[in-house]
């Protein structure tokens, strides 16, 4: 009951950020030098009727504050406005390319969390010896290598030079023929993680080595704390301490950072689906800016960060769910 | 009774001064002593070594020729070939493999791309753009959320709401998609390199107003502070020459592991085509060239990489180092 409330109270907590988001993408498309009709007819022969034509279609002949509240009502009603490349909704364009940036950003994840956990616990615990030094080197590597890049490479080892994965395009897990049948969709499953292997890595490897890196530092000094000493004069098995005690502690900082993460793992996702040619939100970003299709792109940016505050929400709420220490809020 | 209160003030300052001094001394002898941090300075050394000519030579032909493409101080070192100059026809030597290669040769030991151009050139030529942005952007970054932090946390209450909420709003959109959004709608279109580095600059605001922010909270209450404040010493002078001093380590440490992170950033910026614009030889663009070469030519695709990833590497390497070296918890 009482993190239900704290839920509520986080995601209330959203809502003057959220109306910050949309003000400073709002004044930072309507700072263009020179009005945003001009910039998508450059370059045509374009007589003044028709730019006045224009420029009341998209609605640019009215006074700023009332275009930011038409653009603030119509997303909080879903009317995003018409893309001019496309011809379609915003919002329409927008559901087919959110599913495969989520999908990837997700597997991103877990791949960082499934393995850099375990590596960050070995390396606390064997401190000092080949395999903390072996993990180190692996991380800052991580850190240190541009997302793309790592996309790039594994192209030329897997794609190109082994023919092991395809080097572009995804496949949706939601996306199975429908008359396929169980072994069918199990076939379909290994196609979707087949196309999902290379990207997910080339964008996992940053948060992967970022989590690895905190998790050894938090699980160094959790060792080191006054409750594992109490629990081994206890007699508490160093597997159980490790475990149970000095793990959970551990976590907290882990936690927090998984959420911010998602910050640099949705910019990334731009960079992946570039190198990987993936229909996916960062596509549209990058193609609807060069389409000068700008309705598009301020409604991917605002969706992008929206996905990231409520991202980060969420691991507040699990980080208020795993430490006891945390009150939610109201003083309690 | 003005005048002693004013010495007293003198007297805090002295002695903060010193501490500082010995503080700073200490400091540097630990980053000596620590092997991480020295290999992390030699590698920076060289980058910037390496920066610095390209940059002057750059700047220096275009002062004396007008342009890049006329003569570059290159030509006079028999290593180098201009970085732009294409072969005349005939001559030329396109997609050459390096010279560790069985069908390479000393003459390019990088290889050629496929405009017959020497490599290595390109590569020594492509390193002004990473360095000097990385630098300027988190100089920028810096300055302006010390300003921020520091004033928020020094006067508090309002002022303090609105800033942190404004710089919390700008941490929620994620990164790369507000640089992109940035340098999109403020150059209207016409993208710059200045715009990337402002955009680049306003994503480390947030991050160095929190940390200095906090410490600010602290030093707030320090005697120094509350005797020069009684003195009727200016805020405005409490906060540049005793606030901001006395908070500025961890700053330090952030801004050296950030100047890797931007440069990450920037190479990815670069890659989508908002970062340095032609003819400015880039690592970030010469990867999103060479991409197109996957199959024919990978050593295009690997040794900006390569840069770009031992660029990264030094500034990290170094940033671990003095974090260590500042943290009092680590005794040498």
């Amino acid at each position: 009951m009482r993190l239900l409330r704290y839920t509520l109270f986080r995601f209330a907590q959203a809502i003057p950020v959220l109306l910050g988001i949309t003000v400073i993408l709002f004044l930072f498309i309507n700072m263009t030098p020179g009005d945003p009709i001009r910039i998508m007819t450059a370059g045509q022969e374009v007589s003044e009727s028709h730019l006045a034509y224009l420029e009341a279609r998209y609605g640019l002949d009215r006074p700023i504050h009332v275009r930011y509240w038409d653009y603030l009502s119509g997303f909080f009603t879903g009317d995003l406005g018409r893309s001019i490349h496309y011809n379609r909704p915003v919002s329409e364009v927008m559901m087919a390319r959110i599913g495969p940036t989520l999908l990837l950003v997700l597997s991103a994840f877990l791949f960082a969390v499934v393995t850099a956990i375990p590596l960050g616990i070995l390396a606390a615990k064997r401190r000092n010896q080949p395999s903390d030094h072996i993990s180190r080197i692996v991380a800052l590597f991580g850190v240190s290598t541009p997302s793309f890049w790592i996309g790039i490479m594994l192209i030329i080892i897997f794609a190109v030079q082994l023919g092991w994965f395809p080097s572009a395009g995804l496949v949706m897990p939601w996306d199975a023929p429908s008359d396929a049948g169980l072994s069918g969709y199990f076939w379909h499953m290994v196609d979707v993680l087949h196309h999902l292997f290379l990207p997910m890595i080339a964008l996992g490897t940053l948060q992967m080595a970022t989590i690895m890196r905190v998790e050894r530092t938090q699980m160094i000094d959790s060792l080191q704390g006054e409750y594992v000493k109490l629990a081994r004069a206890y007699g508490v098995s160093e597997r159980t301490i490790l475990r149970k005690h000095a793990f959970q502690v551990a976590q907290l900082p882990v936690i927090t950072l998984v959420g911010l993460g998602l910050s640099t793992a949705l910019g990334g996702a731009v960079l992946t689906e570039t190198v990987f040619n993936i229909n996916g939100m960062g596509r549209l970003l990058i193609d609807s800016i060069q389409q000068k299709d700008y309705q598009v792109v301020m409604s991917v940016a605002t969706i992008l960060a929206v996905i990231f505050v409520i991202g980060v929400i969420i691991t507040d709420i699990a980080y208020a769910y795993v430490d006891p220490r945390v009150t939610y809020g109201e003083g309690e | 009774m003005a005048v002693s209160s004013e010495s007293q003030v003198d007297g805090g300052d002295g002695a903060s001064g010193e501490v500082a001094a010995k503080t700073w001394r200490d400091t540097l002898g630990r980053i000596k002593r620590d092997t991480t941090a020295r290999w992390g300075l030699y590698v920076i050394s060289v980058v910037l070594v390496v920066g610095l000519y390209a940059f002057v030579d750059t700047y220096l032909s275009t002062l004396t020729f007008g342009a890049l493409d006329s003569y570059t101080m290159a030509e006079a070192i028999p290593i180098f070939d201009h970085p732009e100059h294409l072969p005349a026809p005939g001559e030329s030597q396109p997609n050459q493999p390096p010279a560790f290669h069985v069908d390479g040769t000393l003459e390019y030991p990088l290889g050629t791309d496929p405009e017959g151009r020497d490599y290595f050139t390109r590569l020594v030529y492509g390193s002004q753009i990473s360095v000097s942005v990385g630098i300027v952007a988190t100089l920028l970054g810096t300055v302006a959320g010390t300003v921020v932090g520091a004033v928020s946390g020094y006067y508090g209450g309002r002022i303090d709401d609105i800033l942190m909420r404004s710089v919390e709003t700008l941490y929620a959109i994620p990164g790369l998609i507000l640089i992109i959004v940035f340098t999109e709608f403020a150059s209207g279109g016409q993208r710059n390199i200045q715009y990337a580095i402002i955009g680049v600059s306003l994503t480390t605001i947030p991050i160095f107003a929190r940390i200095i922010r906090s410490r600010v909270l602290s030093v707030r209450e320090m005697d120094y502070i509350e005797a020069a404040r009684a003195a009727g010493v200016k805020d405005r002078y409490i906060i540049a020459k005793h606030i901001i001093p006395n908070s500025f380590a961890p700053v330090l440490v952030y801004a050296t592991l950030e100047i890797g992170v931007v440069i990450l950033i920037v190479a990815g910026l670069s890659f989508l085509g908002y970062g340095a614009q032609p003819p400015t030889p880039d690592w970030g663009r010469m990867l999103a060239q060479s991409y197109r070469y996957m199959h024919s030519n990978i050593w295009l695709s690997i040794w900006p990489g390569l840069a770009i990833m031992f660029t990264i590497m030094g500034f990290n390497l170094f940033g671990d180092g003095l974090q260590d070296a500042l943290d009092p918890r680590i005794d040498n």
